[in-house]
């Protein structure tokens, strides 16, 4: 049974257009214009109980706006929303108790008052009992390291102090669901990597169900084993990480350095089937040459042999794409192209895998290098 | 139903002891009002003395009457002086109002819980300008307890019809998203209308009806005119019962107003 079912979910905005400059704002005091702007186009997807779920995709993407349908601030323009059982737009205040939101660029906590007033407010409007209350402080204020901020007032705080309380105050009531939006957004590694562990902790003691969405790729592989990528309101992926590491971590780059340059651009080079050049520099000056090729159906040693049949080698490098990189090509377009040309030659599912055509439009940087000598 | 009181009860009173905590965040305001509300109250006496230099009444008030209206409508304006309007654009624009609607409370409920906490608070914080007023302008107060009692209900009636009238407009915010503007408007109607700078029966009478057309002068000129003797005891059911006429078409209407202008909300900034 799931905690949360969407369907169909969609939301447009209206959005005012004026002219740039004086004139501009003038005229829209007369003549006003809208844009429709479709933030979140028809999503379908469930979660169950106790999972934690990567919420992604780049900026403007429809991330915050479906956090704020899937919470009930937002009313659906078509589509709906079930949260345990409820419409959280409609039943909003009951939704509300069983619910904890942080939003990495607000505050829920009072700017003006000491986080410890902060918390015994939350404690008392989610009537949290008192003896239970002191007991999760205690343990909050371990995990998080709150013991020398509950006399702080809000305003006071640093960015990373802010964000651990603001955890504390949205857990404080042990919610079903949590749905966090950006909470690591421009905190440094040491306090990231506790906010990770308490949430970590969260979701295994308690089985808090977590919808999270960052830019942080760290955040995901260290927390969720599934994640749903929405690119323009649209949902690409739905789906384990495992599986797009997979499909699309079965590509590795090579980079050579030589010891003459390479040539001109374009020049070529006897290299094995399942194997491309990316790049062979810039200009005729350049010594390095950037090779990729399928895994499955050739091997690193016959390109490596096959090119240093050609050129003098100094160094070489191979490398696996990280989560990051196989993001970045996701978020421009890998997926559609791979899903498109799957659909055209075989009509199977999209991501299915097994199959062996090229989606890479472009060049990625590989991210995790793997140092070899000649 | 009993549980669901206590839970309610507990919550909202939580809401109402933050009031004064967020006041007292900032100590320098209190005494900054202070002395404020010193020199306005002085400006005032002396206005009057000065146009009751050539008359002995005005509109049927003589000077020590008129006196003790002022002293306490000054007193009492903070009943209307309530900020709802300016605030809800407020949350709205900076894409606070997301985080308020999560709060697991009545959204009107909370906010008319804090205005009360505000008045009660700013009632409080005025005492030491009532010593003032009584022993250096010669204050008098009724000592017959249905005086008090004729005011106490009044006021309690006349901040929640002011705070539900606030309520519909500031929910425009949803729409306009700029309510700045409205509040000022709304500020300065009130304090003429509400009778808070003089007495509402000096005015001409057409004034006088458009003033009775309006909510301002519930909420001030009839719980400060019982108190100041203007209006008799007597009459005190006859204005609850008018206050509460207005008050249930009110709160009716902002309930209305709230729950089709909420679909329009949108969260501003990211």
């Amino acid at each position: 049974m799931p905690i949360i079912r969407v369907d169909n979910l969609t939301k447009v905005y209206r959005i005012n257009q004026k002219d740039p400059g004086l004139s501009g704002a003038v005229k829209a005091l007369f003549r006003p214009r809208h844009i429709n702007k479709v933030a979140v186009d028809h999503i379908h997807f469930s979660v169950e109980p106790g999972e934690v779920v990567g919420y992604i995709g780049v900026n403007g993407a429809g991330k915050s706006t479906t956090i704020k349908l899937l919470t009930g601030i937002l009313m659906p323009s078509a589509g709906q929303v079930q949260v345990m059982g409820r419409d959280p737009h409609r039943q909003r205040v009951a939704n509300a108790r069983d619910i904890g939101v942080v939003f990495g660029q607000r505050s829920q906590l009072w700017w003006d008052l000491a986080l410890i007033e902060s918390l015994n407010l939350v404690a008392r409007i989610y009537d949290v009992d008192p003896a239970r209350y002191k007991q999760l402080l205690d343990q909050f204020s371990e995990t998080l390291e709150l013991k020398d901020l509950l006399r702080v007032p809000i305003r006071n705080m640093s960015l990373g102090q802010k964000m651990r309380a603001e955890l504390a105050a949205t857990l404080i009531h042990e919610p079903k669901v949590v749905y966090l939006d950006e909470p690591t957004i421009g905190l440094d590694l040491i306090v990231k990597e506790r906010i990770r562990e308490f949430i970590k902790e969260q979701n295994r003691t308690k089985g808090t169900t977590v919808i999270l969405t960052t830019h942080d790729l760290g955040d995901i592989e260290e927390l969720c084993r599934r994640v749903i990528i929405i690119d323009n309101g649209r949902l690409i992926y739905d789906g384990p990480i495992s599986t797009i590491k997979d499909r699309f971590g079965k590509y590795r780059t090579i980079t050579f350095d030589t010891l003459a340059p390479v040539g001109q651009p374009g020049t070529d080079f006897n290299i094995p089937e399942g194997a491309e050049l990316v790049t062979n520099g810039h200009s005729a000056e350049d010594r390095k040459l950037v090779l990729r090729f399928d895994r499955t159906v050739t091997s690193a040693s016959r390109v490596a042999a096959s090119l240093m049949n050609e050129v003098e080698v100094t160094d070489f490098s191979l490398s696996e794409p990280g989560l990051a990189s196989i993001i970045k090509q996701i978020y421009n377009g890998a997926l559609a192209e791979a899903e498109v040309s799957e659909a055209d030659e075989a009509g199977s599912q999209p991501l299915s895998g097994g199959h062996d055509q090229d989606v890479f439009g472009r060049y990625c940087e590989p991210s995790e290098g793997v140092e070899t000598g000649p | 139903m009993m549980q669901a009181l206590r839970r309610s009860s507990k919550m909202y009173g939580a809401i109402a002891a933050m009031v004064p905590k967020l006041y007292l965040a900032y100590s320098i305001w209190f005494w900054m009002e202070f002395v404020v509300q010193i020199l306005s109250m002085t400006i005032f006496v002396y206005f009057w003395k000065a146009v009751y230099a050539n008359s002995a009444t005005i509109a049927g008030l003589d000077l020590r009457q008129t006196l003790n209206y002022i002293l306490l409508a000054q007193i009492l304006v903070p009943v209307v002086q309530n900020r709802t309007i300016f605030n809800f654009g407020f949350l709205v624009r900076e894409g606070m109002v997301g985080i308020e609607l999560l709060r697991p409370m009545d959204f009107q409920t909370r906010y008319y819980v804090e205005s009360l906490a505000g008045l009660a608070l700013s009632l409080v914080l005025k005492l030491p300008l009532l010593l003032i007023a009584w022993l250096v302008f010669g204050l008098t107060l009724p000592s017959a307890p249905a005086a008090w009692g004729a005011f106490a209900l009044s006021l309690l009636l006349g901040q929640a019809i002011l705070f539900y009238f606030d309520w519909i407009f500031a929910c425009l915010a949803f729409y306009s998203t700029e309510t700045w503007g409205l509040s000022v408007v709304r500020e300065g109607m009130a304090l003429f209308f509400s009778g808070a700078i003089l007495p509402l029966n000096m005015m001409p009478a057409w004034l006088q009806g458009v003033a009775n057309l309006l909510p301002f002068a519930q909420s001030l000129y009839v719980p400060v005119s019982f108190l100041s003797g203007i209006t008799p005891v007597s009459d005190a059911p006859r204005a609850w019962l008018v206050q509460l006429v207005w008050l249930v078409g009110l709160v009716i209407a902002s309930r209305v107003v709230f729950s089709v202008s909420v679909r329009k909300v949108t969260v501003q900034g990211g």
